[in-house]
């Protein structure tokens, strides 16, 4: 795909020209997104030069995909995926409100305005807003048990907007319990403790919780069990590989019986390393019927891997570092470092773990754990671009129910937020302002509402009258956000329609920020390469 | 056997990769042709160093490089990042299971398949149905020699090599203009190694998971640009998770185009770039090769070579004949300590190799790299003597008249012609060589010879870059061919090679450039400290950077000493 608002090789321009290219670009860029928005949404299939595909219904991996050369929307871009970056979310709301604060502002702009006024405005309006999204917000008690219905409502409305309405319920429970598993009270929640696997099969379309992990690689010895019962983990850091001198050995040795006695001595070390792990196994499971399964970090050869099979021990070996940190949460133990002082203490457990093989994709599964901090999501999709797209959605899903919990608050959505932001905004603050600064006020409260006029124009619907009769119902005192099949006023409360509160604020926050800069503009930004990703 | 996995980084890296892997295609196809060269029916290398065994999902085996490739998204032309011998035809991609509402569906121009492309898979085709011949107008070799001289616009336009689909990371520089994707600082903010590096070592994962024994990591990274952030960061990764495998890096630069056009601004942030590049991936490898002449159509390397320095599909074909060579030895089947074979002798693993030439004396790890292409005959009066002579380096900013009696050395010797125009036995070639440098009035204090039977195979997407004075079989003639000035693969099959990795202090040019443009721009107050805080570096990074390239001059050189501060 190739956006091209305007001539980029465009050098020096004057003022007003610069201006309405900064105009232009936004507002370009809002018409290639804001077909994006909501659940009615349209999802874009991009077919690359070699036939390969992506697939998309968000505006982040939309906007990466794009080849932007103009440097202002390359700079609308930067801010939209930096929001995502911190909040997860709102990326399409962000480059559509932009573009729609430049809208507001070009009329003004022609009747002969200058910018720093509506400039002004903005910075009023801003504040303003966010003071109201303060009264506006919904608080949630998050505590030691969050209230999982409103988790839930808020992972749906965020899921519906990427997936089919019955896939992404499927997925709202999973998300949900996936993030209530890895939280633990008073620290921040660490998604990377929920790992997301995938599984590419024909037929298959399903998504799955796995309390506990899953491993993309199985054991490398044709004798070790694939599949095992009450199992003790050993996760571990240790080189079960004859390679330790490596690196810094000498290779000059005087002669052959000098050389074949270094390799006969350092092949004793590993055998020693892993005989130590043999006497834990033995210690432990001398007399009963449980299993001992090794997953190391480092590499482990086949003369390791087959001592370890003589004594029944499952081993995998080259785990992922960060599995090491989600085994230990999800089976208990610590990851060791060294087999000195080996200790029952060090082992976790899990009550079965197993091995699924696809051709020559190999999976392990470890679960019903005790009481696991880390699990899996399991994707199953026919095909790459399938899976990367549901991929995407989980995350967006996660994200929103952190924010939740971390926000301990939530914003009714549906439009029903931007409505009632600009009524407060045009019947309260506009007329507390001096001057001219009102119609930076004025221009403001009009962008928002790009958001449930965008809405309704995805759904198929007169935005005119969806926008007269959302204000009309709110003036008579109700909170109303769009009901996306009808167009009449809804109970976003009611529907169980909410968007995160962390995610609403930054757009608000960034939006005229970006759109001031651009408004400001003394000369045309050249090189998009010379400007930070804003942080 | 052990394992050697190989990472390619960047564009030209993909180019040497791409020669490189199709080298090894036609070796495993050479082996079991049975109308072929015997000399390719006993190679005695072992293949499964560099390649590995799988299945796709039906059943069907594969067998591909241990590679992971890093290039710009839309840097495959028109070949797919998954390849296709794991997809199965059942695939609908227009069919969407996750979404009921609308979709709206942009196209990018389909890349049209050049000649050799189609003909690769219409053999494809061929092949699934029972090797019959399908009746289609066959596509004639001549003419995709010729399509492949006149136009090569991505690496995967020459490459008849299937990858597995972990293989080709295509890395999506959001809005950065290939163009600018020049200097290190670029790279660095292109690319965000804590947020997008975790695929790439997932992927690094998957290959060496696999491996029993991994012996190394062969590492090519282009050197010209954004790219060698990223490398930086990649290696960085390695060095980290795999801590006791040693790294074997080639860094590889095209010829440089247009240094003649360039202001003093894009000379200064050149420089800095061939200097903080340089300090950082040295760091993190056991042995550094620098590879890449500024002119390689004009260099001493390629006498019997025609090249066009503008097109790294020639240039690259070079650098990865010699790589070949140079790695010859990591895969050679051991047939114990003492007894070599008749076919190949010499064998080491990446450690052996790094212990040779980095390991001992000044501890000198940035290596030379020195090729004969092709390698002459063992024929004339000082038998084996031309063969010495004709190695020239292909590292720039070498001294040429370097008489250093430290000197370490590896070399590869393979498919040599003897006197009589037989392929030279492996002992013979040995004791030659060894006869050779006794007759050389400055020897290497040491050098590990290893020598096969086996020639380069020339493929037939390998570019016509032959002179009119090389033979069918890479012998070298009295005379030339009339005719073609000129010669591809539809007249030279095979070439023999000596390739050779020198530890010299012959490289001291190349570091004392760098550590004197370090020193130059990278200190407080210089007009170029504001760009080197923009590419990320703080004061402390570049001291320590001048320090260890420093460190490397004073160890070939001890009579160095604040030499660089005089000017
Ligand atoms: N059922 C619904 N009815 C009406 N509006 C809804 C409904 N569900 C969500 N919305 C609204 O859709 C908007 C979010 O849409 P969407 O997620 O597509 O865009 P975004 O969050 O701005 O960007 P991103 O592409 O990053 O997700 C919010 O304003 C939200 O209130
Ligand atoms: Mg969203």
């Amino acid at each position: 795909m190739s956006l091209r608002v305007l001539n980029p090789n465009a050098e020096v321009l004057n003022k007003s020209a610069a201006l309405h290219m900064n105009i232009n670009a936004a507002k370009g860029l809002q018409d290639v997104l804001k077909s994006n928005l909501g659940p009615k949404g349209t999802i874009k299939m991009l077919v690359g030069g070699a036939g390969d595909i992506k697939l998309t219904k968000d505006g982040n991996t939309l906007l990466k995909e794009m080849q932007i050369q103009n440097p202002t929307a390359i700079m609308i871009a930067r801010t939209a995926v930096a929001q995502d970056d911190t909040s997860g979310d709102g990326t399409t709301s962000t480059v559509i409100f932009i573009g729609e604060l430049m809208k507001q502002s070009e009329r003004y702009i022609d009747e002969g305005m200058h910018p720093r006024v509506l400039v002004d405005g903005f910075e009023i309006a801003k504040r303003a807003t966010l003071q109201f999204l303060e009264k506006f917000k919904t608080p949630i008690v998050v505590g030691d048990e969050p209230d999982k219905e409103i988790l839930k409502m808020v992972a749906r409305t965020t899921l519906r907007t990427k997936l089919y309405e019955a896939l992404a319920d499927q997925l709202t429970d999973i998300v949900v319990n996936a993030v209530l598993c890895i939280r633990k009270p008073e620290e921040a929640i660490d998604l990377f403790m929920v790992e997301i696997m995938h599984m590419r099969h024909k037929f298959d379309i399903d998504t799955r919780l796995v309390e506990g992990l899953v491993l993309d690689h199985g054991s490398r010895h044709p004798d070790m069990k694939r599949r095992a019962e009450n199992c003790y983990i050993l996760t571990s850091n240790v080189s079960l590989e004859y390679d330790k001198s490596e690196i810094n050995a000498g290779f000059f040795y005087s002669n052959a019986e000098q050389r074949e006695a270094m390799v006969a001595a350092e092949r004793r070390q590993v055998d020693e390393r892993v005989k130590k792990i043999i006497e834990l196994k033995n210690k432990v499971c001398a007399g009963n019927d449980k299993n001992f399964v090794v997953i190391n970090q480092k590499g482990i050869d086949p003369p390791s891997l087959d001592l370890l099979a003589r004594e029944g021990i499952i081993a995998l070996r080259r785990a992922k570092r960060r599995n090491m940190e989600r085994l230990v949460l999800a089976c208990g133990g610590e990851a060791i470092n060294s087999v000195e002082n080996l200790t029952p203490d060090c082992l976790g457990w899990a009550g079965l773990v197993y091995e699924h093989v696809l051709g020559e994709e190999k999976y392990t599964f470890v679960e019903n754990v005790k009481n696991p901090h880390s699990c899996t999501i399991l994707i199953k999709g026919p095909n790459d671009h399938t899976i990367a797209q549901i991929k995407d959605a989980v995350r967006d899903g996660l994200r929103a129910v952190k924010n939740t919990i971390e926000d301990e608050s939530v914003v009714m959505g549906a439009g029903s937020f931007e409505v009632a932001a600009r009524q407060y905004l045009i019947n309260e603050v506009k007329k507390t302002v001096q001057g001219r600064a009102q119609l930076g006020v004025e221009a403001f409260a009009d962008a928002l509402l790009v958001v449930p006029k965008t809405l309704a124009e995805n759904s198929g619907l007169d935005t005119q009258d969806v926008l007269i009769a959302l204000k009309g119902a709110h003036d008579r005192g109700n909170i109303v956000g769009l009901n996306q099949h009808t167009g009449e006023p809804i109970d976003p409360q009611i529907e169980g329609i909410f968007d995160n509160y962390s995610v609403k604020r930054q757009i608000i926050n960034s939006g005229p920020v970006i759109a001031s800069q651009l408004l400001l503009v003394d000369e045309v930004i050249r090189a998009g390469r010379n400007m930070r990703k804003p942080t | 056997m052990r394992e050697l996995v190989t990472v390619q980084v960047g564009e030209f890296a993909n180019f040497v990769g791409s020669h490189f892997w199709n080298f090894q295609d036609e070796l495993i196809g050479l082996a079991v042709d049975p109308f072929g060269d015997a000399v390719f029916q006993n190679q005695h290398l072992n293949m499964d160093v560099l390649y590995r065994s799988g299945e796709t999902q039906q059943g069907v085996p594969t067998y591909t490089p241990r590679l992971v490739s890093v290039g710009f998204e839309g840097g495959l032309g028109s070949v797919s990042a998954r390849g296709t011998l794991y997809n199965d035809d059942a695939d609908t991609p227009s069919d969407i299971v996750t979404w009921r509402g609308n979709v709206a569906t942009h196209h990018t121009e389909p890349r049209k398949k050049n000649l050799f492309l189609q003909s690769l898979s219409e053999e494809d085709q061929e092949n699934l149905v029972n090797g019959k011949n399908s009746g289609r107008e066959e596509i004639e070799d001549k003419d995709i020699v010729e399509c492949l001289e006149r136009d090569v616009t991505f690496w995967t336009d020459f490459s008849k090599v299937h990858y597995h689909p972990q293989s080709l990371y295509q890395f999506n520089g959001s809005w950065v203009d290939a163009r600018e994707f020049d200097n290190y600082g670029i790279g660095k903010e292109s690319f965000s190694w804590s947020l997008q590096g975790e695929e790439i070592d997932e992927r690094l994962r998957f290959f060496v998971e696999e491996c029993d024994h991994i012996q190394g990591f062969q590492f090519i990274v282009d050197d010209s640009g954004g790219f060698s952030a990223i490398a930086g960061d990649f290696l960085e990764s390695i060095a980290d998770e795999y801590s006791n495998t040693p790294v074997l890096l080639f860094r590889v630069q095209r010829p440089s185009s247009n240094m003649l056009r360039e202001n003093k601004r894009q000379i200064v942030s050149r420089d800095l770039h061939d200097a903080v590049s340089f300090a950082r991936l040295s760091s993190f490898c056991q042995l550094c090769v620098p590879v890449g002449l500024p002119s390689l159509s004009r260099s001493k390397a390629t006498t019997h070579l025609c090249i066009d320095d503008q097109k790294p599909y020639h240039c690259s074909a070079v650098y990865a004949a010699a790589l070949h060579s140079i790695g010859l030895p990591l895969r050679m089947e051991a047939h114990g300590p003492t007894t070599d074979s008749c076919y190949v002798s010499g064998a080491v693993h990446v450690n052996d190799m790094v212990q040779m030439l980095a390991g001992q004396g000044r501890q000198n790890m940035v290596t030379i790299l020195d090729v004969a292409m092709p390698a002459p005959s063992l024929s004339g009066k000082h038998l084996g003597q031309s063969l010495l002579g004709s190695l020239q380096p292909l590292t720039p900013e070498v001294n040429d008249d370097a008489e250093d009696l430290l000197t370490l050395e590896s070399m590869t010797v393979h498919g040599v012609f003897g006197s009589e125009g037989e392929r030279a036995s492996v002992s013979k070639l040995k004791d030659q060589i060894s006869a050779a440098y006794e007759g050389e009035t400055v020897r290497p204090m040491l050098c590990h010879l290893s020598a096969a039977q086996c020639p380069l195979p020339v493929p037939l997407p390998f570019p016509s870059i032959f002179g009119n004075l090389v033979g069918q079989h890479g012998q070298l003639l009295a005379t030339p061919i009339p005719g073609a000035s000129s010669r591809g693969s539809l007249d030279v099959h095979s070439i023999p090679m000596a390739a050779r990795l020198r530890s010299s202090n012959a490289v001291l040019p190349f570091l004392e450039r760098r550590l004197r443009n370090l020193l130059r721009h990278g200190t407080q107050g210089s007009s170029a400290a504001p760009l080197l805080r923009s590419w990320g570096f703080g004061r402390e990074e570049l001291e320590d950077m001048g320090e260890s390239l420093s460190k490397m001059v004073l160890a070939l050189n001890p009579h160095s000493l604040s030499s660089s501060d005089s000017d």
